[in-house]
């Protein structure tokens, strides 16, 4: 009853709901618009180098004199994978035999990326005509054979709405608690909650309860919006999406009930609650991989809660990963769990003292 | 058990006797500052007893600590009957508060309010009811934000009253409120104690506590410097010789004023 109490006004309030949404998504539409990730305006090109004689290093320098191509060299194995990935627009494999006689190419382009891998297997057909002129003078003794590889082919967009899932589960349990308990005990709503033989852990319950729906509302409005509008690839499990969302919304509402509990006004509580989430916000991988960031950087915020939380919603939604997968995440999710309600214990307190 | 033993000596702990409230050398310190110095008073069924003192003089520490909310380091209190040392959430459930800031959540109308609060007390309640009593039917489905101050004020009363107390506590039911709006105040609490409640009523206002209270006890440095019904109190101070400066006429500018003005409730 008290839960259902509190989600109705909870969700009456209409400018916090609408906030609690409104950013996230206003953050994945700018970003998603501008699209980062697609930047490279270069084809993508592996070569598995099979034969290591003359001929094929001839034809790999060659290709690496082409400007629009960026060059990989490596195994079969890897470069294949990579191609999955979504890496490499076009693997052209050169088999042993080159140089020996009429020889087929065999190239795998990444189906996914139309766009691209045709770019990769014209500039392709195109190089292998006129290498075998150049090689052999007759009738062409070089052919491209082309295979379509289907390919995971990541955007921008399918890194940053997991983030943005990420990002709106900590500022709902963040900030979605420090306000309004704070307020309340200013306003004496705790005293008269209080009064009455109302059971602490009835009143924890509920305000949790509608923090963590709001939660699950969210991954589900970030999701469709991230599906129909971005064409986010979602390739995991909602269910899975949901559970780290609600254990990782804890920590964060635990943390804002700490900040709630130690601060005596709104004017203190909002800046502490910014100070907490705004280096999370940009040390955690949520708008830009942390692989970006110096080394030392990346050891220290692969510690951070909201990295744990957006990297397993990334493996979840992105790889398909099951939470067996994303174990260590989870581990750590936890364990910043754990802290947070300790210190929450610690300071939380019922009235303006 | 201790103390269940000497208060069962003692005849504490009953309402045998028509006592609602039972308080002996009630103690309270905060570090140095003693709060509540060893105070002790009874309050009978049915009665309205007033608490009154300036500012710090422990008035409202002794009301939290009758209504649970705070911890008491030495003495015993008995509201009806129970021993609120040993049980503070018992009493939570036979006893209404009334608290100075009369806020709730905003989201929530005036008969979800009440619904919610009978949920606390794990109760059912006529929202509706306790609504036309305290004269806010009309506002039923309007939120708290939007009601005047007076209006604000029975609305807590009404919140107060959904688990039926026996005893009802008020604090400064009527500071800021309107001559009118602070005569229909008193008429409610009128009609709560002749429903046969209890009300413990804390004010600034002398001329409250004279129109109202049966009895009151008045505190200063955590110590009660009297306790009487008003005219005993004003008897006796009128014996020891005590005239004003100024003659009294047996009217003043607040009757003026309603006589203007009219007892009808000014209300948006």
């Amino acid at each position: 009853m008290l839960t259902w109490s509190s989600l109705k006004a909870y969700f009456r309030n209409r400018g916090a709901i609408f906030f609690s949404l409104l950013v996230p998504l206003m953050i994945m539409g700018i970003f998603g618009l501008i699209n980062f990730g697609n930047s490279t305006p270069s084809v993508n090109i592996g070569v598995v180098d099979q034969a290591h004689n003359q001929v094929s290093g001839r034809i790999i320098s060659s290709l690496q004199g082409i400007k629009a191509v960026k060059l990989h060299t490596g195994a079969l194995d890897s470069e294949r994978h990579e191609l999955q990935q979504g890496n490499r627009d076009l693997v052209a494999v050169l088999p042993a035999s080159i140089g020996q006689g009429s020889t087929a190419i065999t190239a795998y382009y990444n189906q996914g990326n139309p766009q691209n891998s045709q770019v990769a297997i014209a500039i392709m057909n195109q190089f292998v005509d006129r290498a075998s002129f150049a090689f052999a003078g007759i009738s062409p003794s070089l052919t491209l054979d082309t295979r379509p590889v289907q390919s995971r082919n990541l955007t921008y967009v399918d890194f940053l709405v997991p983030g943005m899932i990420a990002l709106s589960i900590m500022q709902t349990g963040l900030f979605g608690v420090v306000f309004t308990f704070v307020q309340w005990k200013q306003r004496g709503i705790m005293r008269r909650l209080m009064a009455t033989p109302m059971r602490v852990s009835d009143f924890f319950f509920s305000q949790l309860a509608t923090r963590l729906t709001t939660v699950a509302l969210q991954i589900f409005v970030l999701l469709a919006v991230g599906l129909f509008i971005f064409h986010f690839h979602f390739a995991g499990n909602l269910l899975y999406l949901l559970i780290v969302g609600i254990i990782g919304g804890g920590i964060f509402l635990a943390m804002g009930l700490a900040i709630s509990g130690a601060s005596k006004s709104e004017e203190t509580a909002a800046p502490i609650a910014n100070l907490v989430s705004l280096p999370l916000m940009f040390l955690s991988g949520i708008f830009f991989s942390r692989s970006n960031m110096p080394e030392w950087l990346q050891t220290i915020t692969q510690y951070s809660p909201l990295t744990y939380v957006s990297d397993a919603l990334r493996s979840i939604s992105i790889d398909g990963a099951s939470l067996w997968a994303i174990r260590t995440d989870l581990l750590g999710i936890f364990i910043w769990l754990a802290i947070a309600v300790v210190i929450a214990t610690r300071l939380f307190k019922w009235e303006v003292v | 058990m201790d103390v269940v033993t000497r208060a069962d000596e003692a005849g504490l702990g009953t309402t045998a006797q028509g006592f609602a409230i039972i308080v002996e050398g009630l103690r309270k310190r905060y570090g140095s500052l003693v709060a509540v110095d060893g105070i002790s008073f009874r309050v009978k069924e049915r009665e309205i007893f007033g608490l009154l003192g300036p500012n710090g003089a422990g008035k409202t520490t002794t009301v939290e600590i009758l209504e649970g909310l705070r911890n008491a380091d030495e003495g015993q209190v008995f509201v009806s009957g129970i021993d609120v040392r040993k049980d503070p959430q018992k009493v939570k459930s036979v006893i209404g508060v009334q608290l100075q800031s009369s806020a709730f959540f905003d989201g929530l109308n005036l008969l979800e309010l009440l619904d919610m609060f009978a949920a606390l007390y794990g109760r059912p309640v006529d929202a509706m009811g306790l609504l036309k009593k305290v004269d806010l039917a009309e506002k039923a489905r309007s939120t708290v934000s939007k009601l005047s101050g007076g209006q604000k004020q029975r609305f807590s009363i009404a919140t107060a009253l959904v688990n039926e107390p026996q005893i009802l506590f008020l604090d400064e039911p009527t500071t800021g409120l309107d001559p009118q709006a602070r005569r229909n105040l008193w008429e409610l609490a009128d009609s709560i104690r002749a429903e046969g409640r209890t009300i413990v009523l804390t004010t600034h206002y002398m001329d409250e506590a004279e129109t109202l209270c049966d009895r009151v006890a008045i505190m200063d440095h955590g110590k009660i410097l009297a306790m009487e019904p008003p005219d005993t109190l004003i008897q006796r101070l009128l014996d020891k010789g005590f005239h004003r400066e100024r003659m009294e006429r047996s009217a003043n500018l607040e009757d003026v004023f309603l006589d203007m003005t009219g007892h009808g409730l000014r209300e948006s």
